[in-house]
């Protein structure tokens, strides 16, 4: 990590102050922004991610890691240019039509972002409408998030309305939600946990094969 | 109630109860018991909309009559689409999305937690809340969960004050109703009322009533001693409502609905610190008084069981959600009644043959012994399958037959009064609103009978009381 161990650290104690201040230092200090994002917050999300599916971190821990997270990456993400992150490729998170819970849509929000996508939080009771237009604004990954047994035959028609473009890939996760169902209902891929989203975007964005 | 011809009935409840209350006691009954906790699903298995049986409580409780007719189970909830219409609109409820209004006519009724900005209480108000809760909850809460009810300090208004006396009645209609639905139950097709009672944890409370989740995740990190001193405060009214909503026979659970204490929505020093020493006593108590309670333990509790563990023999019947039901089994079923664990996955969205498969290997092996009741892991929505719940059914009756079972009346343990009943520390007593002293002060010297003056004002005011927790509990 060169350069910036005190950004790292600061993001993994979720120091929202400390993840400014290091953020501002870095810039002013003339490291690349995306070196700050790639180098130094991206790898702290990557822990905190690996720490939460061991047992280690917990849902609080998480939401302070990603308000600090956000508020760095509020300085940061104005200051990118295309090329700096657009090559990870855009991606839209939302939770699908009828379901309102989105602790765990949150949770896949923030390690997208930590992982250094350009993510598109689309809130909850996400229509195909919404995710169409999510579409046609560049994401080319639709996470879909349900937790009601009755919502999550929603994400079968989302699945269906992406299958023809092989453009777009449509990623399936939340409690009720399956490896068998996601198979099932042909999605491009399933995390059980939010801190594998970010394996599976990159694996859909390189082209490998559907639902594992 | 009993006449010639519903003789057969009441010896099929008898017997219903006695299958019911012996697999609670952990014990091993005639067969396995089939206590399912259908919602919606009842709507759509009697041909209403979910609009049609949250605005109508009679078609509610006529569905859930109707499922106890057509399925041979031994339990079932009077109601447990249990938001009707007639109460959220009578006080202008902020918080419910409701069918046909809020959310399209067959989406079930839901609750709408706001976000950490919209809280219906702030960071700052905790010592007002641990001062007086029930006063906090009646100056301070309900002015903001209501679009009528006015502050204190505000003029009052033609609508505010319509709404309290419209909320009181229809609180009142509604609660009242129950006690005709249970005795149908019972004599028109021999079911038994599955809980009585209500009980949340205070940790719970304060996460999805008062300071929303995310709220209450900020003041664990910046103010935790004040989380638990609330905590502590909430005990004695928690107590209170449960002991005085409990099945007065001390044959059916107080329900206890369980949401995100548990990892990974606490840490497991939260969940030691705050979460569980303000639940324990209370279950202790309640069972010292004869109440067991039944954990329904939504999500996956399976880092806290060794907690449970803690509680006294039978004192609990402990359902299962999404943990692995085998796993709970191995880990609690000497001690406790289990319940669920069939996924509604499976009963929603799978062929009948494998929710069959599923429940011959739940009665296979976590029933072998007795002590296990037969329920989806989650309360059962319009998705549920019919075909999948008569499966459920049939197989339980099938392979569920238990040789040499007892059906023993459950013992009742020795009543000790112990410290919640106490006054727990907080201006108002639980249970009350305006204490007897304050009112009698302002009296003139009573005569005559002045115990039956007081007795009456107490009972009167206590009515103020069940109005204002019930909204924060069952509402
Ligand atoms: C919190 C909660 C609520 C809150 C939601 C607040 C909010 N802002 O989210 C409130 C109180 C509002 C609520 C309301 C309701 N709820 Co609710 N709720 C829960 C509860 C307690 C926790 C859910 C949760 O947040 N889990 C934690 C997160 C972190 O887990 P998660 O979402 O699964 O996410 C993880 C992974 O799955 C993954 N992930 C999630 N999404 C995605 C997406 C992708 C692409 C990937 C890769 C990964 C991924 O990452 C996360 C971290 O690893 C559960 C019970 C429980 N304990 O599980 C019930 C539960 C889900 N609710 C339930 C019900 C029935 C309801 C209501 C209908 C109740 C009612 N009548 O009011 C309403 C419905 C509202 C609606 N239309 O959505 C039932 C569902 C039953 C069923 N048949 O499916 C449950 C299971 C409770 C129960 N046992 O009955 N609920």
């Amino acid at each position: 990590m060169p350069g910036d161990q005190e950004l790292f650290d600061a993001v993994l104690q979720a120091d929202r102050d400390r993840v400014i201040a290091a953020v501002r230092a870095g810039v002013d200090g003339g490291t690349p922004v995306s070196s700050l994002l790639m180098d130094c917050m991206v790898p702290a999300m990557r822990e905190i991610g690996d720490r939460f599916a061991a047992g280690e971190l917990f849902i609080p821990e998480m939401l302070f890691a990603a308000r600090a997270m956000q508020a760095g990456l509020d300085i940061v993400e104005p200051l990118l240019g295309d090329s700096d992150h657009g090559s990870l490729g855009r991606v839209a998170v939302g939770t699908v039509k009828g379901d309102m819970h989105d602790i765990g849509k949150n949770l896949v929000v923030m390690m997208l972002k930590g992982g250094g996508y350009r993510v598109t939080d689309l809130g909850v009771d996400c229509s195909l409408e919404t995710y169409e237009a999510a579409v046609a604004e560049g994401s080319t990954v639709l996470c879909c998030s349900a937790l009601l047994t009755s919502t999550m035959t929603y994400m079968k028609q989302v699945v269906g309305r992406f299958q023809k473009d092989p453009a777009v890939k449509v990623i399936v996760g939340g409690a009720p939600v399956t490896r068998a169902f996601a198979e099932d209902i042909g999605a491009d891929g399933f995390a059980e946990h939010a801190s594998e989203a970010t394996r599976v975007v990159s694996a859909c964005l390189a082209g490998s094969a559907p639902a594992r | 109630m009993s006449g010639e011809g519903d003789g057969a009935m009441e010896r099929l409840y008898a017997e219903r109860l006695a299958r019911y209350t012996t697999a609670m006691r952990n014990g091993r009954p005639d067969m396995v018991p089939i206590r399912p906790f259908v919602a919606e699903f009842t709507a759509r298995h009697a041909g209403f909309t979910c609009q049609e049986v949250t605005h109508d409580y009679d078609k509610a409780f006529e569905a859930a009559r109707r499922c106890a007719v057509d399925f041979d189970w031994d339990a079932v909830v009077s109601n447990m689409v249990y938001v009707w219409t007639g109460l959220t609109q009578a006080m202008g409820l902020r918080y419910y999305g409701v069918p046909g209004i809020d959310v399209p006519p067959d989406v079930g009724f839901q609750y709408l937690e706001p976000g950490d900005d919209g809280a219906f209480m702030r960071a700052d108000e905790y010592d007002e809340l641990i001062a007086d809760p029930t006063a906090f909850l009646y100056n301070v809460w309900l002015p903001r969960v209501s679009s009528e009810v006015m502050q204190p300090g505000e003029a009052s208004s033609y609508r505010g004050n319509l709404a309290l006396v419209k909320g009181a009645m229809a609180m009142m209609q509604y609660f009242g109703a129950f006690g005709t639905q249970n005795a149908r139950l019972r004599c028109e097709s021999g079911t038994v009322s599955a809980i009585a009672g209500i009980f949340k944890a205070p940790f719970d409370i304060l996460a999805d009533k008062l300071r929303g989740y995310v709220g209450l995740c900020m003041d664990m990190c910046e103010q935790p001693s004040k989380v638990l001193e609330a905590c502590e405060a909430l005990m004695p009214h928690l107590y209170h409502v449960a002991k005085t909503t409990a099945d007065p026979l001390q044959q059916v659970p107080i329900g206890y609905w369980m949401h995100r204490g548990c990892v990974p929505f606490v840490s497991p020093d939260q969940f030691a610190s705050h979460y569980w020493p303000t639940v324990r006593p209370i279950i202790e108590e309640l069972w010292r008084h004869g109440h067991q309670t039944l954990f329904y333990a939504e999500g996956d509790w399976k880092h806290h069981l060794e907690s449970f563990r803690e509680l006294p023999d039978q004192s609990i019947v402990y359902h299962v959600d999404q943990a692995d039901v085998f796993d709970v089994h191995e880990r609690l079923g000497d001690k406790f009644c289990l319940s669920g664990g069939i996924p509604n996955f499976l009963l929603a969205h799978r062929p009948a043959s494998e929710v069959r498969d599923f429940c011959k290997k739940v009665i296979d092996v976590v029933a072998a012994d007795g002590g296990y009741i037969m329920d989806a892991s989650a309360i059962m929505q319009h998705d549920t399958r019919g075909e999948n719940l008569a499966a459920m059914t049939e197989c339980t009756r099938e392979y569920g037959v238990y040789s040499g079972g007892t059906s023993s009346p459950p013992a009742t343990p020795i009543v000790a009064e112990g410290s919640l009943s106490a006054h727990g520390g907080s201006a108002t007593r639980p249970g009350q609103c305006v204490e007897w002293a304050k009112k009698a002060a302002s009296l003139p010297v009573l005569e005559g009978d002045a115990d039956l003056v007081e007795e009456v004002w107490n009972n009167i005011d206590s009515l103020g009381n069940v109005f204002i927790w019930q909204w924060l509990l069952s509402f």
